[in-house]
């Protein structure tokens, strides 16, 4: 019996949103990405509608960030001045480094640490990442636990690395 | 009980360890001081990293309503996408391009219409590549898909416009065949030129000339030839025929009488009441081989007026069949049929040994001049 999809959209969308976000890192596309893979489910009516999410999102997004490439690449060919000076206020630039900070963080996992710990974030149980990466159940909580450390690790490591760059 | 790994601890924080190990776990932290040390240390960690994450989440918005979901959505855009229209474009200019060019031939003087014409053979130009390679030698129309060899598209499009019967069997013909599904452009256009629908009143032959440029495969299309030929012998089908030799000889400006000869033998394209007849009944009524396309199924009728008249069926494809009309030249309408047969733009009658052969069908008249070339003496 499938879920009841306009439930799971309710309990769901925000999550996946955010898990998406972590992917494309542009909030608008996340929640256009989201929309689109409730919209599939409408039409697919999977068994596990949450589980099928998250599938679903995850390779949108892998296809987004390899498009994402490509277009960078002729972006970084045709950009040949420097952007315009930002007037945002100092809180906003604040978070945005800390969001590009945290970013850079999670680059540094392994896929699959990163993932687990995306998916557990998103609030999936044990039982749902152990499906979703194909780790033992019993393997989560210590990929959560290197997971965790390492992003920790990396984030105090760029924010040093990256004042270091600013004085020097 | 040995020290609690890191990864107990995390599922334990989660609150994902299994309700038995957990008790386990909490009788070992309340004896052992050194894993309770080790368990804050993992539960700031654990809060340090979700403030990481919290701090790159997207300032969250509401959802919009569930109901929006299944209204389909703008598609994404790929870059092909962009690029579709002007692959369209491009398509349509070749193919008007050919169209010009390929008009020459059987119907230059009808720029009267120069616009129906255009759209008309569009279609026929896209058609007709693909049937010059099906309608290829007959040995090699086994394999469909490939273009018969030494024969290239080029060479049946350059051979197109000649105005010279070319009796070369085993070069490749350009024949157009009417699409099943015409376009509704053409179409429409057709219905808001009243062509489409039944002619009460027979036209004039200068009203016909600007019908049949539109005619020239496509409105005919609107009546099939099984169509017209189960109705009643009535008028309509017979001024479709007439339209048709008209595009050549009424526009051509070649005499009446030679136009009024050939929808009479033309005419009679309502044949379903003619008798089938052998091939060999055939060929003593003309006294020779009956002639036809080689390598299609066929049906051999003769005219129900005893004037040695014989015609020739062939199905080209599920939705085309030709007539192929013939019988003994010498008849009297001998000498002004030789007068259109001098003149260039009437092809659709030709000379094929003793017989005179006369093809009809739904294709357009360069089709059908085409597919007169390929006419020989069926074995």
């Amino acid at each position: 019996m499938p879920d009841d999809i306009a439930e799971v959209y309710r309990n769901t969308y925000p999550a996946l949103v955010r898990f998406l976000y972590r992917k494309v890192w542009d909030a608008a596309r996340a929640e256009d990405l989201a929309q689109e893979a409730f919209a599939r489910a409408v039409v697919h009516k999977p068994e596990n509608t949450r589980g099928w999410l998250f599938v679903v999102a995850a390779n949108m997004a892998r296809d987004e960030a390899r498009r994402a490439a490509r277009e960078k690449r002729h972006l970084t060919l045709l950009k040949s001045e420097p952007d315009a000076v930002h007037t945002e206020p100092e809180e906003a630039i604040d978070a945005d480094r800390q969001r590009s900070a945290v970013r850079a963080a999670l680059e540094q996992l392994t896929p699959r640490d990163r993932e687990a710990l995306l998916l557990w974030d998103a609030g999936m149980s044990y039982d749902e990442i152990a499906t979703q990466t194909g780790l033992a159940r019993g393997a989560i909580g210590t990929t959560l636990a290197r997971a965790r450390r390492r992003l920790v690790e990396a984030y105090d490591a760029g924010i040093e690395g990256g004042q270091h760059a600013a004085r020097g | 009980m040995p020290h609690v790994d890191e990864g107990t601890l995390h599922a334990y924080l989660d609150g994902e360890l299994p309700s038995a190990e957990g008790k386990t776990l909490e009788a070992h932290l309340a004896e052992c001081a050194s894993c309770r040390a080790t368990l804050e240390e993992e539960r700031a960690l654990l809060e340090r990293a979700s403030a990481l994450l919290g701090a790159a989440r997207p300032t969250e918005r509401p959802a919009p309503p569930f109901e929006q979901l299944s209204v389909p959505r703008a598609p994404r855009r790929s870059p092909w996408r962009v690029r579709t229209p002007v692959a369209w474009a491009a398509s349509i200019a070749l193919a008007l391009g050919i169209g010009y060019y390929l008009r020459q031939p059987s119907t230059g003087p009808a720029a009267s219409a120069p616009e129906q014409h255009d759209v008309a053979l569009v279609q026929q130009a896209h058609e007709r590549d693909k049937f010059a390679e099906r309608f290829a030698q007959p040995a090699e129309r086994a394999d469909e898909n490939k273009p018969a060899p030494g024969t290239p598209r080029s060479r049946a499009a350059a051979r197109a416009p000649s105005p010279v019967p070319a009796p070369a069997p085993s070069t490749v013909a350009a024949v157009a065949v009417p699409i099943p599904q015409a376009p509704p452009l053409a179409v429409a256009r057709g219905i808001a030129e009243g062509v489409v629908k039944p002619a009460p009143v027979a036209k004039t032959d200068s009203a016909a000339a600007s019908a049949l440029i539109v005619d020239g495969g496509i409105v005919r299309q609107q009546s099939a030839p099984s169509q017209s030929r189960n109705a009643a012998p009535a008028p309509a089908p017979a001024l479709e025929y007439m339209s048709t030799d008209s595009l050549t000889r009424g526009a051509a400006g070649v005499s009446q009488a030679t136009s009024r000869q050939s929808v009479e033998l033309r005419g009679r394209a309502t044949t379903t009441s003619w008798p089938i007849i052998s091939r060999g009944t055939a060929r003593s009524l003309l006294g020779t081989d009956p002639v036809g396309l080689p390598g299609l199924a066929r049906q051999i009728r003769r005219s129900p007026a005893a004037d040695g008249t014989v015609v020739v069926e062939q199905r080209i494809d599920s939705a085309t069949t030709i007539q192929i009309f013939q019988r003994q030249s010498g008849t009297a309408a001998l000498d002004s049929s030789a007068k259109a047969e001098i003149a260039p733009a009437d092809r659709l009658a030709r000379y094929l040994g003793r017989l005179r052969v006369e093809i009809s069908g739904p294709l357009s008249t360069d089709s059908l001049n085409k597919l007169l070339d390929q006419v020989q003496p069926l074995p």
